[in-house]
This record gives C-alpha cells, sequence and structure tokens, in this order.
C-alpha cells in the first residue's frame, strides 16, 4: 500500500504556480502491477518520482511500508563519470551492502555489454544504459519497481531478457510502470491509472484503464 | 502485573518481527537513518576520493606543493629584497603560517559550495540526501587538510626549522574553526550555486584579491594602527593573525579576535542552515 495524503506538488512559473497534482487523498493497494497512463506533460513521470522519492511533493506526502526501488528511467540513476561497476558498486552500498563482487557479476552478466562495463556510463549508448540501471534494479529484493519506459528503448534481446525477467519476479515483486505502448502495459499490469484533472483515477483493471485514457485524450 | 506481561510480549512480537523482516529481505535490509546515512556518506567518500585522486596521478603530490610553492617564491622575493626574517622569524615559516589557513579556507569553501550540485545525478536514490556529499566533501577537505598541515611542519622540523608551536591548543582551535567557519560559508553559497552556474567563479574572483590583504605576507603591527580598520573587517586576516600568534613566542596580535569569528562562523551557519532549508526541495529537484 502507498499511502498518499494531501499530496500537492506544482512548479512555479512567472505569473502562478502551476499545479501537476493538486490535493491527492489516495491508498494505491499495490497487490498488483499498475500501469501509469496519460498524455505527454501530465505528471507521469513526476508521480512516478515521487514515489520513488526522488523528488518531492510541494505539500503533503507519500508513505509506505514496502521496499520501493528508484525510478528505473532513461537519464536518472546512473552518473556519467563514472563506470558501469562503479555505479553499481555506489548503489549496493548505499543499500548497506559491504561487499559488492557478487553483485557486480550478477549485474554484469544480465546487462551483458562486455568490456563497456568498466568505461564510463557517458560512453554508452541509451540502450546500453537501460541493460545496466535495469540490471542493476534486478539484483536487489524489491516490493515495488518503478519503471519509466525502460524497457522500450532496448534491442530485441534485451526486450526479451527484460521481459523474461519481469514475468520471472512477478510472485514478489509488482511494476508500476509508465508506458506509450498499450500491448506493454496489457502484458504486464493488471490495474491501471490514469491521470487527468490534477490527479489521478484508479482503475481495478488495465483494459478500462486504457479505455478511459483513451476516451479522454486520444481525439483524432 | 498484568500490564508487564502485555509490555513483554509486545516487545517479544516487535523483536520478532524486526528479525523476520531482516531475514525475508536478501540485500535491502532494514537500517535505521543513521545506518542508511553512515552507509551512503560512506559509498560517496570511496566515489569521492577516486575521482578526485585517482584520476590525476599526481593529485596527492600537488596538495602538498603547491603550498610549499607558493611561501618559497614570496620568501625568495623577500629574501632578494634583503630581508631574512619578520619579527625575528624565518620568511618562508611566517608566511607558511599565513598561507595555510587562507588556502585551507578558500580551496574547502569552494569545493563545499558545489558539493551539492556535482551530486545531483545521486538524488534520483532516495537514500542519498543533498546533505551527504557536503558532509562528505567536509571530512576529504579536514581531513586533506590537517595531514597536509602535519605532513609541512614535520617535514620543516626535520630540515632543521625550530617548529614546537608556542600555543599548540590554540593553534588546533584556529585551524578548527577555520574549517568550521569555512563550511558555513560554503554551505550558504552553495544556495547560490544553487540559482547561478557561475557562482563558483565569481567567487574565486573575490577571493583573489584577498590573497594581499589576509596579512600572508605581512602582519597588522607593520601597518600605521589608525589604517587598521581597513582590514580588521577581513575573518581570513584574523586567522593568519591569530595562528601567529599560536606559533611564535615573538609574535603578539594586536588585532586577533576570537569573538568575532565565533559570530561570523554562527551567523554563517545560521544563514547557512536556514537557506539550505528553505531550498531544500528545489536541490532534490533535477
Amino acid at each position: 500500500m502507498i499511502h498518499f495524503r494531501n499530496v500537492s506538488k506544482f512548479y512555479p512559473t512567472r505569473n502562478a504556480r502551476a499545479y501537476i497534482f493538486k490535493d491527492i487523498n489516495f491508498k494505491l493497494p499495490m497487490t498488483r502491477s499498475i500501469g501509469v497512463l496519460g498524455p505527454n506533460g501530465a505528471g507521469k513521470s513526476t508521480l512516478v518520482r515521487m514515489i520513488g522519492g526522488a523528488d518531492t511533493p510541494s505539500r503533503g506526502n507519500i508513505d509506505s511500508d514496502l521496499r520501493i526501488s528508484w525510478p528505473l528511467g532513461l537519464q536518472g540513476g546512473l552518473q556519467g563519470s563514472m563506470s558501469g561497476r562503479e555505479n553499481v558498486r555506489f548503489v549496493a552500498r548505499i543499500n548497506g551492502i559491504r561487499n559488492t563482487s557478487s553483485i557486480e557479476c550478477e549485474v554484469a552478466k544480465f546487462a551483458d555489454i562486455g568490456r563497456y562495463y568498466d568505461e564510463p556510463i557517458r560512453t554508452y549508448s541509451s540502450g546500453m544504459k537501460s541493460r545496466v540501471a535495469f540490471g542493476l534494479s534486478l539484483a536487489f529484493d524489491f516490493d515495488v519497481l518503478l519503471i519509466d519506459e525502460v524497457t522500450s528503448v532496448g534491442d530485441a534481446t534485451f526486450r526479451k531478457k527484460s521481459q523474461q525477467a519481469l514475468r520471472r519476479i512477478r510472485e514478489t515483486t509488482h511494476v508500476i510502470m509508465v508506458s506509450h505502448e498499450m500491448r506493454q502495459l496489457q502484458e504486464f499490469c493488471e490495474a491501471g491509472i490514469v491521470i487527468k484533472d490534477k490527479t489521478f483515477v484508479f482503475h481495478n483493471c488495465i483494459q478500462s484503464a486504457i479505455q478511459d485514457y483513451q476516451e479522454t485524450y486520444v481525439k483524432l | 502485573m498484568l500490564e508487564k506481561g502485555i509490555e513483554s510480549a509486545v516487545a517479544a512480537y516487535h523483536l520478532d518481527f524486526l528479525a523476520r523482516s531482516t531475514c525475508m529481505s536478501n540485500f535491502v535490509s532494514q537500517r535505521t537513518p543513521r545506518q542508511v546515512m553512515q552507509d551512503t556518506i560512506f559509498a560517496l567518500l570511496t566515489r569521492e576520493l577516486k575521482v578526485r585522486f585517482g584520476s590525476k596521478k599526481l593529485g596527492y603530490f600537488w596538495a602538498l606543493a603547491e603550498p610549499i610553492l607558493q611561501s618559497s617564491i614570496i620568501a625568495i622575493i623577500f629574501t632578494l629584497l634583503g630581508r631574512s626574517s619578520l619579527s625575528g622569524v624565518p620568511v618562508a615559516l611566517f608566511i607558511l603560517m599565513g598561507i595555510l589557513p587562507f588556502r585551507g579556507f578558500t580551496k574547502a569553501s569552494i569545493q563545499l559550495a558545489t558539493a551539492i550540485k556535482a551530486n545531483k545525478a545521486l538524488f534520483a536514490y532516495r537514500q542519498v540526501s543533498p546533505i551527504d556529499p557536503f558532509i562528505t566533501r567536509l571530512l576529504i577537505e579536514s581531513a586533506t587538510y590537517l595531514v597536509v598541515y602535519s605532513l609541512l611542519m614535520v617535514a620543516l622540523f626535520w630540515i632543521g626549522f625550530q617548529i614546537i608551536p608556542e600555543k599548540p591548543l590554540e593553534l588546533i582551535l584556529i585551524n578548527l574553526f577555520m574549517l568550521s567557519m569555512a563550511s558555513g560559508y560554503g554551505l550558504l553559497l552553495s544556495n547560490l550555486v544553487l540559482f547561478y552556474d557561475d557562482t563558483p567563479r565569481i567567487i574565486s574572483l573575490i577571493q583573489q584579491p584577498l590573497f594581499f590583504i589576509s596579512g600572508i605576507f605581512f602582519v597588522i603591527t607593520m601597518i600605521p594602527a589608525q589604517y587598521w580598520h581597513y582590514l580588521t573587517w577581513n575573518p581570513l586576516l584574523h586567522f593568519t593573525e591569530l595562528s601567529r600568534d599560536a606559533m611564535f613566542s615573538s609574535y603578539k596580535t594586536p588585532v586577533g579576535d576570537w569573538l568575532y569569528l565565533l559570530t561570523i562562523t554562527i551567523f554563517l551557519w545560521g544563514s547557512g542552515l536556514s537557506f539550505y532549508w528553505i531550498n531544500r526541495h528545489r536541490f532534490l529537484a533535477s
């Protein structure tokens, strides 16, 4: 369960505060995987970042007794000047692991990027970055995995591998996934959230969430 | 009696719960906030040391060589001008006692001011909060300063300088004072860095002229007393004055003021912490 208490998020603009979320009070059940739907700029990434603790609400708070991953996204998390291995070591250490060699091997095996593992992250392609980021998050046993369009950049092998991995951990780990690919959401998520009117609407079934999203936003 | 029984049962249940929750999780174990902070600072420390000293092979060398070279150049100039001692102290040693705290202050404050911004990417992890990289750099800067300081003293003693400090406790105290003021100043500046990327450049521009008025190659007694008030507002002058006072028995500072330094340190820390608290969300946001 992720508990939203009076959560508001705004960014100051020249004239007034631009609210993205306003006064959300909600208990998000985490018994199933959840897909997050909304158009660009609606606040999908912000929502996921706030759940992951990478960003804080402007007002109110979000708390949970679950172990929640950091938001697994295209840019955040990995630091460019450090190598893949050093990033892995760093994350292992901030999670309280002193002996990091086994976790380094595990991620190396999943990422499968050869000698690039010891090169700085800034030399990586976006696909290689997401291989390391995804492998890293699988190395810990989180209850909730936050995925922000990370699986959509890889090549066929990586996609297959990550989808297999997600299927494998399904029993113990649920995902909160941001994606614009409906097929992917249908495959991995059972429930859905649609962001509208500065709050979100929870749907028990991903199919009805997709329908709601299309009725609200997709107009041709 | 009954109450006690219930209490102990609750405690036992709580312990059991704690034990189970730590066993169940393979990796992500339940830690107290203090442990999380310790682990984070340890991780940042190893990372920062590697970046700082690992990439440049001569990193440690320059930390030592820079103050030595600087003070020898000034010492050579003074010798050429025909002065080999200032208030009965060899010129090189005299200048070194001014250069060390001055450089310590300026270097530490710039490093601390940029600490938070430089580690921004890492705030994606909830364990890392903005104050952690600040504390990490504070530890590194203090350790580097103390090591460089004591190595230089030992080396000078070894080549034959008389450098037993006259008041050793005061010398230690003034250097700790310098580090704590530098960190308060650095915390205040890191708020500025948040809004203006050019802040470090402007700060070092301002700090350049301070080199000439902070009493590095003069002491206040060389200047007529009616002009002192043009210089004594500068806290760095108090550091050089007081550290010479503590070091040399032949020099007594007429202006060095501990209370003034304490006031400024408290002011800098107070405003630094307040601005940090006001901006704490902005530090996180990317």
